[in-house]
């Protein structure tokens, strides 16, 4: 589970990106605080992902910075890695290797059985197809795994790029109930979706809009949702 | 560092995975190119003792002609050997078209008959196929003028002989005379090779035609391992190096994990072909000149420079494939990179028939590198700056593959 870590927060500020003349992120902040679910809502390609690999050290942002409590993280991407577990939209897993290999790759052995003994991965319900090479595994298989291997350096942020697409009722149960669980623990959840079953464990929601971030209240109204998207 | 380990650790898991299917590709591309390759090698030892398959068409009816085609087809002890096969013109143009003749000698009517009345005015036609323009027709072209001046020279003074000895009423004398100038019409003819020798040295970039082409078809073999080996980069995803950028394994660290995953993949599928080579160098099946009689022990030592060869193809290879969107697109680039650069480079044809400045391009080029410092290793020559320029190539491909890594994690 996350870090024990309680009493941090995240902040990003005034983030900008541009593609070529296109202003895909202008002057975005927010603030998370530990035990938080933050949910980033935005139609398609408004710019959630470009958000998140930035924030995740995949890109760079032309400008703004992210602050870990007082560490400023975009400047220093080696230390992203210690706080920050990223699971982005596709799964980033080898076909060829076995669940448990792909696991392999992100945490060390002792670290992985202890996990996975302790109970803190079995809450993703990995167990049963560890040994089953990932092409065979279906697409719900596929994210609990990606978020396995995220939170493999038990991360004070877990950020998950549409964590629910496509995945069967079961399968999003299962991972809400382990953010839910992750929050619990003191991590702080940022999510992009367009599910509104996933906002169920947000503590805020931001709506994202021709590179603009502002907050917004989800009051179960769906409608007025998709409008303002 | 740890993670940077185990993502090598994992590229390796990957290929054991893979391995199998790599061999059977191997096994398949092996007979594929082996035998054609080895028919090319063995044809190209054997060419000096091929035998020139002419047809001959129109009227041979003639006792004297006949003698002579046959005096032509059987008794000839010269190297350049000649099949003469008597058939009509349409099948004739046919076996020409198909590449089953080397040429056709085309009697006209009446041929015979002209010369016996020294009139001379019809001719015997020597037809070849475009690919037997060069030096063949050549060459062939002179034996056909030998023979048929032989032939037809002789045959006039036979007739003439004969002429003349009925005319004196020396009747009797017509059959000696007669089989004394067959006799040194087929002296004439057993000892043409003596007129003169085409003599084809067989020697390209200092090695042997045969060598040559092993050396090459080899070559070929390890750049075009791409296409076999595109199986290795088969799902790969833009999301892993994301999350491996982001967790600290930065592009070149990728890369290099891959390359050598890679590496150690192609090397394993070269198995197969390598020891196949091993056994027929052994069992004399491949007959290289310049290694007579050594079997494959020559070969063992080759191959740590044919090694060196491939550490510089699969990172040519990695790159095209970082470079091309899509398993489809790598394999595509790879077979017209790997076909247009051992082209340039002398793969398919001996560099000696391209001009000066193609030939410099292709030697600047990986493939042309490459040749030059396998030819090193086969004639023990100084290999050292030729093995600079491959590794060269290596760090700028591996370097390259590396920036278009880079820029497809920014991009996303």
């Amino acid at each position: 589970m996350a870090a024990k870590m309680a009493g941090f927060t995240i902040e990003a500020r005034a983030i900008r990106k541009t593609y070529g003349k296109k202003q895909v992120l202008s002057d975005v902040s927010f603030m998370a605080g530990s035990g938080q679910c933050v949910s980033i809502l935005g139609g398609n390609g408004s710019g959630k992902s470009t958000l998140f690999s930035i924030l995740a050290g995949v890109r760079r942002a032309d400008g703004g910075s992210f602050f870990y409590g007082e560490t400023e993280l975009l400047r220093h991407p080696a230390r992203i890695q210690n706080v920050l577990g990223y699971v982005p939209q596709a799964d980033p897993l080898m076909e060829e290797l076995s669940a448990w290999d792909n696991l392999r790759m992100w945490h060390d052995k002792k670290t992985l059985k202890k996990e996975l003994a302790e109970g803190s991965l079995a809450l993703l319900g990995i167990e049963g197809f560890l040994r089953t090479p990932v092409r065979k595994l279906s697409g719900g298989m596929r994210k609990r795994l990606s978020i396995a291997c995220a939170v493999a350096a038990r991360p004070a942020v877990l950020i998950l790029d549409e964590p629910s697409a496509a995945l069967d009722l079961a399968c999003k149960e299962n991972i809400i109930r382990y953010l839910t669980a992750y929050k619990a623990a003191g991590g702080i959840v940022l999510l992009s979706t367009h599910d509104v079953q996933d906002l169920t464990i947000c503590d805020a929601c931001y709506l994202l809009k021709e590179g603009c971030l502002r907050p917004y209240v989800y009051d179960g109204d769906f409608h007025k949702l998709a409008e303002a998207l | 560092m740890k993670r940077r380990a185990a993502y090598f650790l994992a590229e390796w898991k990957r290929i054991l995975r893979l391995l199998p299917l790599q061999l059977g590709i191997s096994l398949v591309v092996c007979a594929c190119v082996g035998i054609p390759a080895a028919a090319l090698v063995a044809r190209s030892a054997g060419e000096g003792q091929d035998r020139y398959r002419i047809g001959v068409v129109g009227d041979i009816s003639d006792s004297y002609l006949g003698f002579g085609f046959a005096a032509l087809q059987t008794m000839d002890d010269s190297r350049l050997m000649i099949e003469l096969v008597e058939m009509s013109e349409d099948e004739a143009a046919a076996a020409l078209s198909r590449g089953e003749l080397t040429a056709v000698v085309q009697v006209p009517e009446g041929f015979v008959d002209s010369i016996v009345y020294g009139e001379n005015d019809i001719r015997v036609t020597y037809a070849v196929s475009s690919g037997q323009t060069q030096l063949s027709a050549t060459v062939m072209g002179e034996i056909a003028d030998v023979a048929s001046t032989l032939v037809t020279a002789s045959q006039s003074a036979i007739y003439g002989m004969q002429r003349t000895l009925y005319e004196q009423g020396s009747a009797d004398r017509v059959g000696p005379e007669t089989d004394r100038l067959n006799l040194m019409l087929i002296n004439a003819v057993l000892s043409r090779g003596g007129f003169g020798e085409v003599e084809v040295l067989g020697y390209v970039d200092g090695l042997s035609l045969e060598a040559y082409y092993f050396c090459r078809i080899i070559l070929l073999l390890l750049l075009l391992a791409g296409l076999t080996g595109g199986i290795f980069f088969l799902g790969r995803k833009s999301a892993l190096a994301g999350m491996l950028n982001a967790g600290g394994v930065g592009a070149l660290s990728q890369i290099a994990g891959e390359y050598l995953a890679y590496l150690g993949f192609l090397c394993a599928g070269f198995l197969l072909p390598a020891g196949l080579l091993t056994f027929l160098l052994e069992r004399g099946t491949i007959l290289l000149p310049e290694w007579e009689g050594m079997g494959a022990d020559p070969f063992f030592a080759l191959l740590s420079f044919l090694v060196i060869t491939l550490v510089m193809f699969a990172a040519f290879q990695l790159f095209l494939f970082e470079l091309a969107d899509g398993i489809v697109n790598g394999i595509l680039l790879q077979l017209i990179c790997g076909v247009g650069m051992g082209y340039l480079a002398g793969y398919f044809y001996p560099s000696a028939f391209f001009p000066g400045r193609l030939r410099f391009v292709g030697g600047l080029l990986p493939a042309g590198a490459a040749a030059r410092f396998v030819d090193c290793g086969f004639l023990m020559g100084n290999w050292r700056g030729e093995a600079a320029v491959v590794l060269a190539w290596t760090a700028a491909f591996l370097l390259l593959a590396a920036a278009v890594r880079q820029s497809r994690i920014l991009r996303g």
